[in-house]
């Protein structure tokens, strides 16, 4: 699994998630409006989240050392 | 992080910005003007503003009902005390809303009826009172029996009486001093206990009987009996007439029982009765005397026919209120409906957010820092995600997220039960923002599992490690550390780094570079937010002068070293990237050598650092000085139309309407001064501020590994069942107490401080004042 595929299923289910979001609780444009704003930050925000640490485990300057009592 | 665009394309965004508000004016006429207010509390969509500050509280219009109504409250707390002095459900509270008999109660008829309930019952109560007091003359009966033997024929004289059981001893012992032992007195316990008539009390008494011979003893004994607070009854000397005194006593013992038990019953059935209705009388008292303060703050017609209300409200509740008026001249069967107009005003309109139980502790959050300005920008929206989501960079640990996740389901399943009762303090803040620690639990559990950690163990639940030994027998894995081989691991941090020695260089770069970037796409969303404030209020300057410059600012410094730390992960590449970031400022134009990128990255860096330079004046500069020309144009408008010669009248609502706005060329540059400076300095300090992130995070693993390690796995290796349970006791304690809560409160805190320095200061003035609209529904919280 690479990079992109991980990401296409981040913005997947970002989009399944605002479909709920609409279809589960729709009230009015405005509130939808508000609630695909929050779906859409909370998305973007995991993605960085493990897209940060996805990127800074790709090419590792320094590698695990185990310790010498194990 | 996501920022969706409020074109024209798009409706107004919930929450995003304030409901827009008007300023009304109602003229009520005074016959229907207790009731029409009565019905706008219950709308509780209208400000009133007070149109008599002048006028001190004994001037206004209303006094003497709100007399009345404290008059009132007054003989309620009076029923109160009684309801529970009598230990009858002081607080039978009727789940029932009070609301279904309001409309139908007339104010008058209530006042009635209450006040005839409160002078029945007290009367009641005094003749229970009165009842109870003569009951003490027929306790005699008892005594006669005690002491009747002990009289026989001596010709003596005796007292006889009850004195409190605690004085007793000191009783008899006086009494013998001062009769020098020529006394004779016989005590005994009276086994009910007794009401004192003096207090009114319920007290243990003892019966006594003193013999004495002579006036002058007499005399000293009735004195003492005074000092001691014994109450004397008389008792005949005559044998027959004391026979005949104890039918008679009897008699009327059994018949004030009779009338005292029925008395009791009585006043029983009447508090259960007001108990019942307590708590509905209570609110409308409550009620109606806000209704009364609220009409003083209104203004009255000279000829006294109508009262003149301005006040606050949403627009989108004109009609609602419209209804109520109308409303409440129908059912007053006035003939004059109230006329409701709106007003043209330069006043700022109050800050209103339609919030449910979900948004509300988040607006609250927001709101704590500073309530926002009339229709900007609203950080709340993004703080519901993105606090939360900052809160468990710091907090990520699946583990403890389930633990807090558990918690705060506890409170949302049981929100009902809970909302309803009083809770303790601590207990009220954390239910009141349970809603907000589900959303921290939440991305907890998300970020726990990002950095792999379940109470500090990780786990290799999505995919086999990535890194192996570089030989089949392992030997250098401990020296010069094991290899990749194969696909990164797919998500979150590989679980082969923990416990090796290399895991703590690894995550610290790791978390601190995450903290950089996750804090300039924070501060770049909040820039964006500035620029849809100056679209929404059509400031142009702003966002010409103050977005544009602002973003290339921190995006050519900041920016940029977010991309390097992304090309650095992407490439592999060695470059130092603080040695790039100081040589970039100190010598732009040498040479990179090994630490380049990409290449023709000394040109990008000398552009970006021009641009940078730039912006700096560019923020400045051109601001004040454009404001200024505007103003002067204006001010030439301005005077232009103006006759100058006798509208006074209108030239003081010129004054007025102008007065204010005197442009101050150098308050304004100093200002924008201030400002320009707070960004450059802002922009790296706030970048650093976000490294909180990473230190803390750094210390919730680190502490949660320790408890692991250093109590479960120790108790763990002594292979002893008493040591391991004390192990796993301290170990849960230790993690409820220091992780669950501690770290939730310090992860909480700095969260909040990212959200309202780093974030909010990109854009928010929080200079606005809320909406406290005219409504019954928050009386209920007011007082007690």
């Amino acid at each position: 699994m690479g990079f992109l595929v991980t990401t296409l299923i981040f913005v997947a289910v970002g989009i399944i998630a605002s479909l709920c979001a609409r279809i589960c609780c729709n009230r009015g444009p405005s509130a939808n409006l508000l609630h695909l704003t929050l779906v859409i930050t909370a998305t973007v925000c995991c993605w960085m989240m493990w897209a940060i640490v996805y990127l800074a485990q790709m090419n590792p300057l320094v590698v695990p050392i185990l310790n010498e009592t194990e | 992080m996501g920022e969706r665009g409020r074109g024209g394309c798009c409706p107004p965004m919930d929450l995003m910005r304030s409901e827009p508000m008007q300023l009304v004016q109602i003229i009520i006429p005074v016959e229907s003007a207790n009731l029409s207010i009565s019905y706008l509390g219950d709308v509780g969509l209208i400000q009133f503003k007070d149109l008599n500050v002048e006028k001190s509280p004994f001037q206004r219009t209303y006094a003497t009902q709100i007399k009345r109504c404290g008059e009132m409250a007054r003989k309620l707390r009076f029923f109160r005390d009684q309801m529970s002095k009598a230990g009858l459900s002081p607080q039978a509270r009727s789940l029932t809303q009070p609301v279904h008999s309001l409309d139908d109660l007339e104010a008058g008829e209530f006042f009635h009826s209450a006040m005839s309930n409160a002078e029945a019952h007290q009367t009641e109560y005094s003749s229970n009172q009165g009842g109870e007091e003569s009951l003490e003359t027929p306790l005699l009966s008892e005594p006669e029996v005690t002491t009747f033997d002990s009289t026989k024929q001596v010709k003596l004289g005796f007292i006889t009486g009850l004195v409190p059981r605690e004085k007793s001893m000191a009783f008899e012992r006086i009494l013998f001093r001062a009769t020098r032992g020529n006394v004779f007195l016989k005590q005994a316990a009276v086994d009910e206990r007794v009401i004192d008539p003096v207090s009114g009390e319920k007290v243990e008494k003892n019966v006594f009987a003193v013999f004495f011979s002579g006036e002058r003893a007499k005399n000293k004994i009735l004195k003492i009996c005074e000092a001691f607070g014994a109450n004397r009854y008389a008792f005949n000397e005559d044998l027959g007439k004391q026979a005949q005194l104890i039918t008679e006593t009897s008699s009327r013992l059994s018949e004030l029982k009779t009338t005292i038990d029925a008395g009791l019953v009585h006043r029983g059935n009447l508090l259960q009765i007001i108990g019942e209705q307590f708590e509905e009388w209570n609110f409308l008292a409550r009620k109606e005397k806000s209704i009364y303060h609220t009409l003083n703050m209104l203004s009255i017609d000279v000829t006294r026919k109508c009262l003149v209300a301005e006040g606050w409200s949403p627009v989108f509740a004109s009609k609602q209120i419209q209804d109520a008026l109308h409303r409440a001249t129908h059912d007053s069967n006035s003939q004059v409906d109230a006329i409701f107009q709106v007003l043209q005003t330069r006043e700022m309109p109050p800050t209103y957010f339609r919030t449910n139980k979900f948004t509300t502790a988040f607006q609250e959050i927001v709101d704590a820092y500073g309530i926002a300005k009339y229709q900007e920008a609203n950080p709340g929206v993004f703080t519901i995600v993105t606090f939360p989501f900052l809160f468990a960079v710091m907090f990520g640990d699946w583990g403890h997220g389930i633990c807090l996740l558990l918690a705060t389901l506890f409170f949302i399943i049981r929100e009902k039960k809970l909302s309803s009762q009083k809770l303790g303090d601590i207990m009220e803040m954390t239910f009141g923002g349970r809603y907000v620690i589900l959303l921290m639990a939440l991305f907890s559990i998300y970020t726990g599992l990002i950095y792999n950690e379940f109470f500090s163990v990780p786990f290799e639940l999505f995919a086999r490690s990535a890194y192996v030994c570089r030989d089949p027998l392992c030997r250098d894995s401990t020296t010069v550390g094991l290899i990749k081989e194969g696909d990164t691991y797919p998500f979150g941090v590989d679980p082969a780094w923990h416990g090796t020695r290399s895991e703590l260089p690894f995550l610290n770069s790791l978390k601190m570079k995450m903290s950089i970037l996750l804090g300039v796409s924070q501060m770049n969303l909040g820039i964006i937010l500035s620029y849809f404030n100056a679209r929404f209020f059509k400031n142009n300057l702003n966002t010409w002068f103050q977005f544009i410059p602002q973003m290339i600012f921190l995006n050519s410094l900041f920016g940029y070293l977010s991309v390097l730390i992304i090309i650095k992960w992407c490439t592999g590449s060695k470059a130092d990237l603080y040695h790039v970031m100081i040589y970039m400022f100190l010598s732009p134009t040498d040479e990179l050598g090994e630490n380049q990128l990409f290449p023709g990255q000394k040109t990008v860096q000398l552009v970006l650092l021009l641009l940078a330079l730039v912006s700096v004046p560019w923020m400045l500069f051109p601001k004040p000085f454009l404001l200024k020309r505007e103003h002067n144009r204006h001010h030439g408008d301005s005077y232009e139309p103006l006759p100058g010669t006798d509208e006074s009248l209108q030239s003081d609502v010129n004054h007025n309407s102008h007065g204010h706005e005197e442009f101050e060329f150098s308050e304004v540059f100093v200002h924008q001064l201030i400002h320009t400076i707070e960004f450059v300095l802002g922009a790296v300090s706030n970048t650093a501020s976000y490294l909180r992130l990473w230190a803390l995070s750094l210390a919730h693993s680190e502490l949660s590994s320790v408890f692991y390690e250093k109590v479960l796995l120790l108790a763990w290796g002594y292979n002893n069942v008493i040591i391991l349970i004390v192990g796993l006791i301290v170990f849960i304690f230790a993690t409820v107490g220091v992780l669950l809560v501690m770290e939730t409160l310090s992860a909480f805190l700095h969260a909040l401080r990212l959200h309202w320095v780093e974030f909010q200061n990109k854009f928010y003035e929080g200079d606005g004042y809320k909406f406290y609209p005219f409504s019954f529904a928050t009386l209920d919280y007011e007082e007690e």
